[in-house]
């Protein structure tokens, strides 16, 4: 896999004009959606934590963690997404983000690879929404289609 | 601006900070005597010359300009003694000082907020100059003018001046002052003494610079001389003359009878203030042994009081930031050490084994604790910095209003929580200028005819209980009437009741409303009706509550009562459903199970309980946060009756589970927009087991489950 990625680069390269275009992304599946997150948001993926429900918020916000004396708040996107609540299982993890030195935690129902994505290919969701937290979708290599998640867009509470 | 400025910029505002503080402190207490201790005039004199030295270092040159000024007189006063100064002058002197040190305040404020600094500061300088030729008897008219020609002047026929009569002089130094900086006499006498501090031995022309301010003149005009014996102390000299300030030029001449082994050469000495600091710091210790040259000069008494042996400072100053993150890693330790030694694992371990490793486990806990309590005590600080403070609040509005009044301070040592001192100065200040301004009748007479002591007092106190400070703040002057509160707050349409159905407590609790003020006319001080209210909000925001009594005639109490520290509660853990709450003991007067027959509802169905010939409300929980539970039926949970402030009511929970020391810590800041401190959510913090508890806030719990129903 990363012998894969360095010949791409090595190939690249020369035609690419400005290589930091292409970055490391983290996908992850939410709500049947593949989504894709730069890894520099991501600091850990974790599983098997109990979450604290909290009073007095949106259903979405799952609660708050205790990782490893940090309390956590925790977003089910799932939820912010509109869609239905699910069971969590095993393959139900969180991502620890940290989205401009604010940390927080986001559920995610099963997480894919890292792969390199060209930002320059991802092109604008051409339907209108009501909800923002997504603002991008491109094709991978093997056909599937992966929608960019936007991180600050849930730090900064517009959805 | 780099990291190493920018620390050496903390600790200058630090150091300055510190000093101005001490120096209000003693201003305020010369005041109360009418006098200044020679000790004191040592010190203030001390204090200017660091900041001068350290604000130049930083280039702040206006706060350098001024504190030069302030040593200036101050040297002058400590070398004729506080004792030549007339008591009006000394009044003055007070004022000056006062003035000078709001000036010091407000350039460092400057600093602070990073903002310019003053560029014109003459006014304040001449202010402090003239003064010191009043008090030194040199009131000429003009000098700055004329001195400047005469500089000229002097400097083209320096070399006709006559040598002074010495039959044992070597040689001398013959030194020209800097045009125009007024006071040439005292400067001069102040480079004697500062070669005087360096054990050179010497002689200086004119004989009574220091004294008679008419040899001014003659310095400007003809600089003045000093004697050496041999070349050696010359040449030292030279090196201390280098480094003086306003030094415009000097020169060595061997005396008329040596002439031959002349090397006369005219220096420009480069004036830094450095340099100075340094070197008169340096020399303290040396003076003492010094072979003092002049006997007979009156400089002799000022040398002995100045020999300060260099006190070693055992305290260290240290950033916030650290002891808050050794705080929150001591709090982790305590909890990881009940988790260690209450896993479950250890239930397996043989008989043997078990018992050692609860010994170990005991001792550790010993050792975690005290651990605890020392990492409590670092940030715990006295009181005394606040009350010094107000000290200087009622000196000031004292004489703006033309009250009489003095300050009594009972336990300034008692010791708090550093962000709570922090939090509780505002309000202090607050209510201390409400009592002067509003409080304290308006006139002696008026209080002679209510059968007081013609001067007021306001006693500012503090002490401990097991878990919380208690400052009060009392004068004896008219008191509060709660008729006219009340009316006023009909006026103002505060009233949420009937008036006849407001207790006097209550009365008394309208003026911590917003938008509440007595007071017909706005002051300088008070009476915009942003007074109390903000006060109780900034007690109530570190946990604190204020209290109000008064009577009539006889004057008024407000009583602060403020945890000693935030970072650390006595919780009783609570459980609701599958959630586990944390109530702050503090809180809780009691707890106690009911029979349904005993609850009373009113016409919507709201719970209360009787409890003491009262009637609370009752709050459910799990209604309130919507919270599955089993227990619904009254008989089943427990009820807790607790307290805030003023505020008092039962909370339905399931069961209580245990008291339990905790570390509180704050939700997460992505959770800051869901407003959860205002329904009861104050923090939370990590149990034993590594689970999450909310920790509650009875009075914003309150507000939001019972006033906004």
């Amino acid at each position: 896999m990363s012998e894969q990625i360095i010949n791409e680069n090595g190939q690249e390269q020369p035609i690419q004009e400005e290589p930091s275009t292409i970055e490391r992304c983290l996908t992850f599946e939410s709500g049947g959606l593949i989504l894709f997150l730069s890894t520099k948001y991501v600091v850990e993926i974790i599983n098997g934590y109990s979450v604290t429900h909290l009073p007095m918020v949106p259903p979405f916000i799952k609660g708050i963690i205790n990782l490893r004396g940090q309390i956590l708040p925790v977003v089910d996107i799932r939820l912010c997404m509109g869609k239905p609540e699910v069971e969590y299982t095993n393959k139900t993890c969180i991502l620890v983000l940290d989205v401009d030195s604010l940390p927080m935690g986001i559920v995610v129902d099963s997480v894919r690879q890292v792969t390199d994505i060209d930002l320059t290919d991802v092109r604008p969701i051409p339907v209108k929404r009501q909800q923002k937290l997504l603002d991008g979708m491109l094709t991978m290599n093997d056909g599937s289609v992966v929608m960019s998640f936007d991180c600050h867009a849930l730090a900064e509470c517009r959805y | 601006m780099d990291n190493g400025m920018e620390s050496m910029l903390d600790t200058y505002l630090y150091e300055t900070n510190s000093l101005l503080d001490q120096l209000d402190e003693m201003l305020v207490a010369d005041e109360k005597n009418g006098d200044f201790s020679s000790d004191d005039v040592n010190e203030i004199f001390r204090i200017m010359h660091t900041i001068k030295g350290s604000s130049a270092m930083m280039e702040f040159g206006s706060l350098a300009t001024i504190t030069h000024h302030i040593e200036d007189l101050f040297f002058y006063i400590r070398d004729k003694g506080i004792d030549s100064l007339n008591p009006e002058h000394k009044k003055e002197l007070f004022n000056l000082m006062f003035r000078s040190e709001d000036y010091l305040r407000g350039e460092i404020a400057k600093v602070e907020e990073g903002s310019p600094l003053t560029e014109n500061i003459d006014g304040f300088a001449k202010e402090i100059n003239d003064f010191l030729k009043k008090i030194s008897g040199t009131f000429v008219d003009g000098t700055e003018a004329s001195s400047s020609e005469a500089g000229q002047s002097a400097v083209d026929d320096a070399t006709d001046c006559p040598l002074p009569e010495d039959p044992e002089a070597e040689c001398f130094l013959h030194v020209y002052l800097d045009e125009g900086v007024g006071m040439e006499n005292l400067r001069a006498y102040m480079v004697v003494n500062a070669l005087r501090e360096c054990g050179i031995e010497f002689r200086y022309y004119p004989e009574d610079m220091e004294s008679n301010s008419a040899t001014s003149q003659k310095i400007i005009e003809n600089g003045f001389f000093l004697a050496f014996t041999s070349q050696e102390d010359a040449s030292q000299a030279e090196g201390v003359i280098r480094s003086q300030n306003h030094i415009s030029s000097y020169e060595l001449k061997s005396a008329p009878g040596k002439a031959e082994a002349s090397s006369a050469s005219v220096v420009s000495a480069p004036a830094s203030n450095l340099d100075t600091a340094a070197v008169k710091a340096a020399t303290p210790q040396m003076s003492a042994s010094a072979p003092d040259t002049a006997p007979a000069s009156p400089a002799a008494k000022s040398a002995v009081p100045q020999t300060h042996a260099p006190v070693k400072q055992s305290l260290i100053s240290v950033n916030l930031m650290k002891l808050d993150s050794l705080m929150a890693i001591v709090g982790e330790i305590v909890i990881t050490e009940s988790m260690v030694t209450a896993s479950p694992e250890l239930q397996h371990l043989p008989r043997d084994s078990y018992d050692n490793f609860m010994k170990s486990g005991r001792q550790l806990r010993k050792l975690t604790d005290d651990l605890q309590d020392i990492a409590m005590s670092l940030r715990m600080v006295p009181i005394s910095g606040v009350f010094q403070k107000m000290n200087r609040i009622v000196r000031d509005m004292k004489q703006s209003l033309n009250k009489d009044v003095r300050l009594t301070i009972v336990g300034e040592d008692t010791e708090v929580d550093k962000t709570i001192v922090d939090s509780i100065q505002d309000p202090i200040m607050h209510i201390v200028r409400n009592s002067m301004d509003h409080g304290i009748e308006e006139t002696a007479e008026e209080r002679i005819a209510a059968g007081k002591d013609p001067q007021g007092e306001l006693i500012l106190s503090a002490s401990h209980t097991s878990s919380e400070v208690i400052i009060s703040i009392a004068d004896d002057g008219y008191g509060m009437d709660p008729d006219k509160l009340l009316a006023k707050a009909r006026d103002k349409g505060l009233l949420t009741k009937p008036e006849s159905e407001y207790s006097q407590k209550e009365a008394l609790g309208l003026i911590m409303l917003p938008g509440f003020s007595t007071n017909e006319a706005v002051t300088e001080y008070s009476g915009r009706g942003v007074g109390m209210d903000v006060v109780r909000k900034n007690v109530e925001s570190v946990g604190g509550t204020v209290t109000i009594s008064s009577e009539l005639g006889v004057g008024t109490t407000m009583t602060l009562k403020i945890p000693l520290t935030l970072a650390i509660v006595d919780g009783m853990k609570v459980v609701v459903g599958n959630s586990i709450f944390t109530i702050p003991i503090s809180n809780i007067r009691q707890s106690f199970k009911v029979a349904p027959e005993e609850i009373i509802l009113d016409e919507y169905g709201n719970e209360m309980v009787e409890r003491m010939e009262s009637f609370y409300p009752i709050v459910r929980l799990h209604d309130f946060y919507n919270l599955e539970t089993e227990i619904t039926s009254v008989e089943d949970g427990i009820l807790l009756w607790v307290e805030a402030s003023d505020r008092s009511y039962c909370l339905f929970v399931d069961e209580l589970i245990g008291e339990q020391q905790v570390v509180v810590k704050p939700l997460p800041v992505f959770l800051s927009s869901f407003d959860l401190k205002n329904y009861g959510i104050t923090g939370c913090t990590i149990l034993g087991d590594g689970n999450i508890s909310i920790i509650l806030d009875i009075l914003s719990l309150h507000t939001a489950a019972i006033e906004n129903k």
